[in-house]
């Protein structure tokens, strides 16, 4: 450090890639997100340049770094919660979510199975076997002398109309 | 990765030979001294209290008068400390003036018991208190613009005590120049708002000295 205050810049670079490599694990310890920890680590870094006149070359260097890693630290998190808060859902706003009854069921067994018979009768059969005789593909291909890949698209189509008749 | 090395390689390129900031010790010298001698020019402008004579034979107001020169000079030395990220590393020094003001209480706490029986109290009140916030006026923004070449990392506590020694200074000049001996309204409307200014302080240093 003393060197860089004296105006060598290889001596500054350098000591600024060892500040960068002392403090790495310090912010990635306290920082969830890498990206952050980086951007973070710039700003100290820029910091530690703008306060380099405050360094008395008669004393560690160590601790005058870390304080000025702290500072920037807080700065961050004291952002970061700030900005959590204002996205956070005020619970006020919830209420009328939470009032709703969601272990109630918004469709019947009775509904899907009308909706189903109202279905082709090939795509009707293929819903029934499948599930709620619990065949396999393969072995509704062999019942109905079908493909089994013929099978599952049969059944993809007609739990596609099915979805889009319930959920109307 | 790529950012990384642009950074430093842009900051090494900054990198020219700087001016080291003063020791603390002597830019708290830099501190007290101004504030002495402002003090010492208001009061040659303003006159001395009338029966300072009298006064000076007063052992609780010399008392008064000493130690409120010392939370002064410990205020000064505390923000001239505060002033640097690290504290100097000298983190004790730092809380010097919260000893002073509790030893500055003591003293009050002797003067009032000594006050007995109690003098008369003036007729004006909130007017000392405009008189201390006049006087501290340039003392406040000297000591800010002092600190605020530096690199404060507790600028909330920064404030605060740059707010307290510049105080101390109109508190110390409004008691050297108006003769009064009610201690009931020199802690009501001399030092009491000095201490409130001083908590004012710590929302100050955050506006003033965050860099």
């Amino acid at each position: 450090m003393r060197k860089a205050l004296g105006g060598d810049q290889a001596a500054y670079a350098e000591l600024l890639r060892e500040t960068a490599r002392l403090l790495r694990p310090f912010l990635s310890r306290r920082i969830g997100f890498e990206g952050d920890a980086d951007d973070v680590l710039q700003e100290i870094l820029v910091s530690i340049h703008k306060a380099r006149h405050t360094y008395d070359g008669n004393r560690p260097y160590k601790p005058w770094m870390y304080a000025i890693a702290k500072f920037r630290l807080q700065d961050y998190l004291r952002m970061h919660y700030a900005d959590q808060l204002r996205h956070a859902e005020d619970i006020d706003d919830l209420e009328n979510i939470l009032g709703a009854d969601v272990t109630e069921p918004a469709i019947s067994y009775e509904s899907i199975s009308g909706e189903v018979l109202k279905l082709p009768e090939r795509q009707a059969t293929i819903l029934r076997l499948i599930h709620q005789e619990g065949y396999t593909s393969k072995e509704v291909a062999a019942t109905l002398g079908m493909t089994e890949s013929a099978v599952k698209v049969a059944a993809h189509r007609a739990c596609k109309v099915l979805r889009q008749k319930l959920e109307r | 990765m790529k950012d990384f090395e642009q950074l430093v390689a842009q900051l090494a390129g900054e990198a020219s030979m700087v001016k080291p900031a003063p020791h603390p010790y002597l830019l708290s010298l830099k501190l007290i001294g101004a504030g002495a001698v402002y003090l010492a020019v208001s009061l040659a402008v303003s006159g001395l209290r009338p029966d300072w004579t009298q006064a000076i034979s007063q052992p609780w107001f010399v008392a008064e008068i000493v130690i409120l020169f010392a939370v002064f000079v410990a205020a000064s030395l505390s923000a001239a400390l505060l002033s640097f990220p690290d504290l100097h590393q000298k983190r004790g020094l730092v809380f010097a003036p919260l000893w002073m003001f509790g030893l500055f209480l003591i003293v009050m706490w002797f003067a009032w018991r000594a006050d007995s029986p109690p003098a008369a109290l003036p007729l004006h009140t909130i007017e000392c208190t405009s008189c201390i916030v006049l006087v501290a006026f340039l003392p406040t923004a000297w000591t800010f613009y002092i600190m605020r070449n530096y690199a404060s990392t507790h600028f909330h506590w920064a404030g605060s005590v740059a707010i307290l020694s510049a105080f101390s200074v109109g508190a110390l000049w409004l008691r050297l120049q108006e003769a009064n001996d009610s201690i009931a309204h020199v802690v009501e409307w001399h030092y009491l708002p000095t201490l409130a200014f001083a908590v004012l302080g710590l929302w100050i240093g955050r506006r003033l000295l965050k860099w």
